[in-house]
């Protein structure tokens, strides 16, 4: 089954809208904290990797605010021009990662919630995202490397960073859950409409994917409930992105530099 | 205020592999004269025409590195199906200018269209065996 955007009816126009913005916006800001650590990873190879992850990051995002051009909506405005309370990216990006444990758990969570909703939009009935999805979920497979391998050598230190790694879990896992798992009325509607899968099912793939690593911080994924505190207008949990982030996601400091 | 002239490094490219010795953007410096008349068969013609623009970052042909999925012609308008080695790839606005550039050269040419495409996702697996011979001669893996 494919959708033609131009045969949607307003309310799943406006839910196809809000999940686009969703997971571009998630994009942007997760490359931003990536970015964040260019210069502060613990070693060359990292800080080279992580910078790597930034720019696929941006990539995706840049295909992804394109496709809001299918909707009849012009991304211009939607990158340049938006308040940081209009973001709609997930709330485990909001601040920047206070240390290196707290980096690494969003690498190996936030980074595959959103791997996970967009695997299920790759497979939707949206053909543009059939299209182009792929080939990001390609590059998605090193981070998920990355993040794996870091989760596992924290989880086994002996320091200090055991515990950051496991407060920073605790802080982002329920928002991710609600986020992966999202079934409010523009949920359901895209579900209807084939667009992704049911919120049961992203969650049953979010949670398999992280199960194991979890577990080698003795965190049950199962166990953990997702955060209740959901936005309906934006579709994530609460609160907002920091302004210094937005700021440079808008491209605030090189707006004299914008050309056609 | 004096501004002084960058300075000059002579024989810059001396003992490098001659494919990596300095060519201008898109390999223009190796490009063919535009054909005298308009060939009998376009679409040949224009991966031909392909096959001599240059990946910005290595020295290979944009078709020997798989990323041209199809051409078109209608009535002298050049279609051209293009992909990326990365969704990211910091050379995209280079790699659009240089396939335009290079087909506008032919007067049998009125337009060119770039349609971006991401199905199938590139991997290097499309890389073709004259393209992974000349990376290999170039100390590259692929």
């Amino acid at each position: 089954m494919t959708l033609d955007p131009k045969n949607l009816g307003p309310e799943d126009r406006t839910a196809l809208i809000r999940l686009v913005l969703t997971l571009a916006d998630s994009k942007r800001l997760m490359g931003i904290r990536y970015s964040d650590w260019l210069l502060g990873a613990p070693s060359v190879e990292t800080g080279i990797a992580t910078s790597s992850m930034a720019q696929d990051e941006w990539g995706h995002a840049r295909l992804l605010y394109a496709m809001l051009k299918e909707l009849d909506v012009d991304p211009e405005p939607i990158e340049h021009d938006r308040q940081a309370s209009e973001y709609a990216s997930v709330a485990a990006l909001d601040e920047e990662a206070p240390d290196w444990a707290a980096l690494v758990a969003m690498m190996a969570l936030a980074d595959a919630a959103i791997a996970t909703v967009l695997g299920s939009f790759a497979e939707g009935a949206f053909e543009t995202a059939r299209s182009r999805v792929p080939k990001m979920l390609a590059e998605e497979r090193f981070h998920a490397s990355l993040a794996a391998a870091w989760f596992r050598r924290l989880a086994a230190s002996e320091g200090e960073a055991r515990p950051l790694l496991e407060r920073a879990v605790e802080r982002m896992l329920p928002g991710l859950l609600a986020w992966a798992g999202a079934d409010d009325e523009s949920a359901r509607r895209l579900v209807d409409a084939g667009v992704i899968a049911s919120a049961d099912e992203r969650l049953t793939v979010f949670r398999d994917g992280v199960r194991d690593l979890l577990a080698e911080i003795d965190v049950d994924v199962d166990a953990v409930e997702p955060d209740a505190d959901w936005d309906v207008e934006r579709g994530r949990t609460g609160g907002q992105p920091a302004e210094e982030a937005v700021a440079r996601a808008r491209g605030d400091l090189n707006r004299a530099l914008f050309v056609e | 205020m004096t501004v002084l002239p960058l300075p000059v490094v002579p024989g810059l490219d001396a003992g490098l592999h001659p494919a990596l010795a300095s060519h201008k953007s898109g390999g223009r410096d190796l490009w063919s004269p535009p054909l005298p008349e308009a060939p009998d068969d376009p679409v040949a013609a224009t991966w031909d025409a392909l096959g001599e623009v240059l990946d910005p970052e290595i020295p290979i042909s944009l078709p020997e590195l798989g990323l041209i999925y199809g051409v078109e012609h209608v009535r002298g308008r050049v279609h051209v199906r293009l992909t990326f080695t990365a969704t990211a790839c910091p050379c995209m606005e280079f790699i659009r200018e240089d396939v335009t550039d290079r087909l506008e050269r032919e007067s049998w040419i009125r337009a060119v269209e770039i349609e971006e495409v991401w199905s199938p996702p590139w991997t290097a697996e499309r890389i073709t065996p004259e393209g992974r011979a000349k990376l290999r001669a170039l100390g590259v893996s692929a």
